[in-house]
């Protein structure tokens, strides 16, 4: 099986040859890979050299976090890949931007206003949670559509606050 | 005399107390919210008692509630840890009323330390050097601000009094350009903290956070532990300690100098149990009071490693009312000890916090580590409580021995479930100016990222690759069993019995 991945913008072609096998752009490597007390721990095993790294899926992408560096990986077997392209890929910026709350949490500020012009990286909201001030900031440029919450409100996980269209 | 101490605190703070009362042969007695049933404290204390649901103000800081089980587990003394009541005179205060040992200082030394005009005017009366500023002194106009900046020199600083994060704070280096600074601080600070208020303070340039840790006793003894490196801090949130401080080094003339100001300042509040003055200094060894904290503070253990004295157990024996085990002569620092503060925090993502249940942890062991911690494998991280879980601690010979040792705790430390500041450490200690010693408590907002810090060390990418790809293409096949399974030839039934044979 043939996967295409993308490591912080670097491209590598990954076979996997067969359970102890796999090339990485032809050079093979051998390997073992174990899930450490189930996962997303793994331990892996490239030539007999020890890594153990995090590998979590966020916002479809893989995130492995190995001696302490963050490594983002998108993988694609050829299929997918030729799917992507043609559909021009990145349609994440299209569609309303709706801002969750990533944990429960007081809203303390609302920065922002219905119709409000903002650009990517502006904040929305100011959540407070485990006694910090956390700044949530907007996915996309666009227009406040609806504000949902007001100062003094407590929030639920996951809750959409703001959306931006 | 007690023999019985209530702990009006969670956490690893709770259980780093519980462990001193333990080995001194005092019986504990421990409270909890709904959200910390299982916790460490509950578990490791002789008694728990429930106090109410998981906001604060619900459980932890309910005074009324405190007194009322410590009355009725016959505990004698109160030990409040640090936030939630430690620093509130009024608690203090109760415990001594009902006759209730307080393990911490008298309520009048809370109350002058935590008004800021207060503690400012009481130590320099003492003779105590402070940050020249208007902090503490009320609302004042622009006008009275342009009088009083000559007076305090240029460059100077504009701070929100809510302030925080930098919002509102502005920096001056000459009289013409404050009035419009002045006007863009208030604005800032207005939309930020909805509070236009703001003060004047020198600005320290290449400031550093240095603090003493001072022990008082009832018999008018009073003692310092050397000092801690603080700069490390984001939103003056403190991350990574050290003790000594880089910058003090082998100055032992002017560590003693801060130590006996410190004291001094301790004194001049009739001082009583652990305490510690914190210092801003400068590049040419000048040092200013910014605050006391009238507790026991989150970074202890460093000093602990460098003295050989256990602070808690101290603090304990003078509300007792014995005298100080040491004296100053016999305060000595060896080697070199770091803390780092492990909170369930993604540092890629602007320390947001994480919260959720810890499915895995593997603890660093080995010579010179210790880790103070109230998680464990299983346990929730709620959003009620502030995010320390873990403090990582070791000691080393030398600075460098300590720092090698640090790394290698943080490579073996393996927290799964929620996110921490593990990561942040470990690029944190690869940095140059770091490992020199040369930071202000600016270094972390202003001359440190994630991605520079990450991009700046050897990497693995195609290690990265090959771990990603098979973790993917084993959920591939993964997802594609389960879509498979459903296509069963044998009648369900026939099936469900052979896998109850499999799983018997």
């Amino acid at each position: 099986m043939k996967y295409i991945t993308t490591v912080n913008g670097q491209e590598f072609e990954v076979e996997i040859l067969d359970e102890h096998r796999v090339a990485v752009n032809g050079e093979v490597y051998a390997v073992d890979i174990a899930a450490v007390s189930g996962r997303p721990l793994y331990s892996l095993l490239a030539n007999n050299h020890s890594f153990e790294g995090y590998v979590y899926a966020e916002e479809g992408l893989w995130q492995v976090l190995m001696g302490g560096t963050l490594y983002e990986a998108l993988v694609e077997d050829e299929q997918l890949r030729r799917l992507r392209l043609a559909g021009g890929g990145g349609g994440k910026e299209r569609g309303p931007f709706l801002l969750k709350a990533p944990m429960p949490g007081l809203v303390v500020a609302v920065p922002v206003t219905k119709g409000q012009e903002v650009k990517k990286g502006d904040v929305l909201v100011v959540l407070e949670s485990m006694k910090m001030q956390n700044e949530l900031k907007s996915g996309k440029d666009g227009k406040v559509e609806k504000v949902k919450v007001e100062v003094g409100q407590t929030v639920d996980q996951g809750q959409v606050m703001i959306s931006v269209v | 005399m007690f023999n019985k101490v209530l702990i009006a605190n969670r956490g690893e703070i709770a259980v780093r107390v519980i462990r001193a009362c333990r080995e001194l042969g005092l019986q504990t007695v421990a409270v909890y919210s709904d959200a910390d049933r299982n916790a460490l404290h509950v578990r490791y204390a002789d008694e728990a008692y429930y106090i109410g649901p998981p906001p604060a103000r619900d459980s932890y800081l309910r005074m009324d509630k405190l007194l009322e089980i410590a009355k009725k587990s016959g505990a004698g003394a109160i030990h409040p840890g640090y936030g939630f009541l430690a620093e509130r005179a009024e608690f203090s205060q109760a415990c001594e009323d009902e006759g209730i040992v307080f393990i911490g200082p008298k309520p009048h030394a809370i109350a002058t330390m935590g008004d800021k005009a207060m503690a400012r005017a009481t130590v320099t009366a003492a003779g105590v050097p402070v940050v020249p500023g208007t902090e503490g002194e009320g609302t004042l106009t622009d006008d009275e601000l342009l009088a009083l900046a000559p007076k305090i020199g240029f460059p100077l600083l504009i701070k929100a009094v809510a302030g925080g994060g930098g919002k509102g704070m502005r920096e001056a280096r000459s009289l013409e350009e404050m009035p419009a600074l002045l006007r863009s601080a208030r604005q800032e600070a207005e939309a930020a903290f909805g509070d236009g208020n703001v003060y004047l303070e020198k600005l320290i340039e290449g400031a550093r956070h240095i603090e003493i840790q001072v022990l008082a006793d009832t018999h008018g003894n009073v003692i310092h532990l050397g000092e801690r490196e603080c700069s490390i801090q984001r939103r003056h949130q403190k991350l990574f300690e050290e003790s000594p401080s880089p910058f003090v080094g082998q100055d032992e003339a002017f560590r003693q100098k801060m130590g006996m100001v410190a004291v001094r300042a301790a004194q001049a509040v009739d001082y009583v149990s652990a305490g510690t003055i914190e210092f801003l200094v400068d590049k040419d060894k000048n040092f200013y009071f910014l605050e006391m904290n009238t507790r026991l503070q989150v970074e202890h253990p460093i000093t602990e490693y460098v003295t050989g004295v256990d602070i808690v157990k101290e603090q304990i024996r003078i509300a007792r009312g014995r005298p100080l085990s040491y004296t100053q002569e016999q305060i000595a620092m060896h080697g070199w000890a770091m803390e780092a503060r492990i909170n369930a925090e993604d540092p890629y993502n602007n320390f947001m916090p994480s919260i959720g249940r810890i499915d895995h942890t593997l603890l660093p062991t080995g010579p010179g580590v210790r880790v103070d911690t109230g998680v464990y494998s299983g346990f929730e991280i709620t959003p009620y409580y502030d995010s320390l879980i873990s403090k990582l601690i070791v000691w080393g010979e030398t600075r460098g021995h300590a720092i090698q040792r640090m790394r290698r705790a943080l490579e073996e430390y393996k927290i799964v479930g929620v996110r921490t500041t593990i990561p942040f450490h470990q690029n944190l200690l690869k940095q140059s100016r770091f490992i020199a010693g040369s930071f202000d408590t600016r270094f972390v907002e202003e001359r440190f990222s994630m991605e520079e810090a990450d991009a700046m060390r050897e990497t693995y990418p195609e290690i990265a690759a090959i771990l990603a790809t098979l973790v993917a293409h084993q959920e591939t096949l993964r997802a594609a069993h389960v879509i498979r399974s459903a296509k069963r030839d044998t009648s369900n039934w026939k099936w469900y019995s052979r896998w109850e044979r499999i799983h018997r």
